[in-house]
């Protein structure tokens, strides 16, 4: 393996990393939003008719 | 797309590493900590789910100023043996890309404070953000000796965005909180600033050792120190705090102004080892009062005996 192909190597684990991580941190941010939303409901959500 | 040109002209490589090392996580953490103290004290309650999203707003509002920092001040940073290897200067993240991940976490964070936990919390988290970028960063770092001084009030605010966070406004306790993290900026940050003074001198930053000598860093540390100490008993004063803060807060303020009495009588400039342990002592400081805080309110110890976790929901 020369030093080219070991850079490419480096960056495109670099990349998946980095691709990766963006999207635990969207995934995070689904859950986050959903369970704040139902948070933030838990005391009104339910006040049908009311 | 990755091309052999692109290899070329930028061999370094961004790893995610690289992108949290631009929130300056040291300084996140203590952040994360005095903001948890603020929300912990404060009267009230809170639901958990609600405490764990503010303190994620401020650790990521703080990370969001760190990079928008690096960003700005990348030319700086290069000229600096202590951050010449951070991401941007070394050149494995673009000063864009800095600016771009700042920008949006910043954004997000203030966002989401405002969306899920207050406008209190989320205005006091947009101001310590913009403070710390327009007013420190590209204001008053290259400009005055009091950059850090007054600069210091953004790293300060986490207390107050806790107790906001909780209760929805501020009163006179947190401000308390700011001003003990307000006064003990200047002590523990000319500290380094002694023995690194030359870094700051290449870089033609104005720290206060670069513009006025040594000799009056030392003094002012001293000053600021003697201030920092009844500030620090501050909080027992006011009823926010207990005994167990108090003895905390007397035994290591004492210790920190010992300690900035041996910066003050220090012979070795070259070394400068009272100011490297005066750094240190300033960080166990403000972690121990704080620590104090904390441990001294859920344990139930603290005068005013709020449940800062008490019924929620």
């Amino acid at each position: 393996m020369n030093d080219d192909d070991d850079q490419r190597a480096r960056f495109e684990r670099a990349r998946r990393m980095r691709n990766l991580a963006l999207a635990l941190v969207l995934g995070g941010l689904v859950v986050l939003f959903f369970v704040m939303t139902i948070v933030r409901l838990k005391g009104h959500a339910f006040d049908f008719g009311q | 797309m990755a091309t052999a040109a692109s290899f070329a002209i930028n061999p370094r490589v961004a790893t995610v590493g690289d992108f949290f090392a631009l929130l300056k996580p040291r300084v996140m953490s203590l952040v994360i900590f005095t903001g948890l103290a603020g929300i912990v004290v404060a009267p009230g309650s809170i639901n958990p789910i609600v405490a764990f999203v503010a303190l994620l707003c401020v650790a990521v509002g703080a990370g969001a100023s760190g990079a928008l920092n690096m960003a700005y001040d990348s030319d700086i940073d290069a000229l600096m043996t202590r951050t010449a290897t951070r991401p941007v200067p070394m050149g494995r993240i673009a000063r864009g890309d800095a600016l771009g991940f700042g920008w949006t976490l910043a954004v997000g964070s203030v966002t989401v404070m405002g969306l899920f936990v207050n406008l209190a919390a989320a205005a006091l988290l947009a101001f310590s953000i913009a403070f710390y970028v327009g007013i420190y960063t590209l204001w008053l770092k290259r400009r005055t000796t009091q950059n850090i001084v007054i600069g210091g009030l953004a790293g300060a605010l986490p207390p107050a965005i806790g107790w906001a966070a909780v209760t929805g406004g501020l009163t006179i306790a947190p401000l308390v909180l700011v001003l003990i993290t307000f006064l003990w900026t200047p002590p523990h940050f000319w500290a380094l600033a002694l023995y690194r003074s030359e870094d700051y001198a290449r870089a033609r930053v104005p720290m206060l050792p670069v513009v006025k000598g040594k000799a009056e860093t030392r003094r002012q540390i001293l000053l600021y120190a003697l201030v920092l100490f009844p500030a620090g008993l501050l909080p027992g004063a006011i009823g926010l705090a207990g005994p167990l803060y108090m003895a905390a807060a007397a035994l290591f303020g004492g210790w920190l102004v010992w300690e900035a009495i041996s910066v003050a009588r220090e012979t070795d400039a070259e070394h400068e080892p009272a100011a490297r342990r005066l750094f240190g002592v300033s960080i166990l400081y403000l972690f121990v009062l704080f620590a104090a805080l904390i441990v001294e309110r859920l344990m139930g110890l603290a005068p005013l005996g709020h449940a800062a976790f008490g019924a929620w929901m």
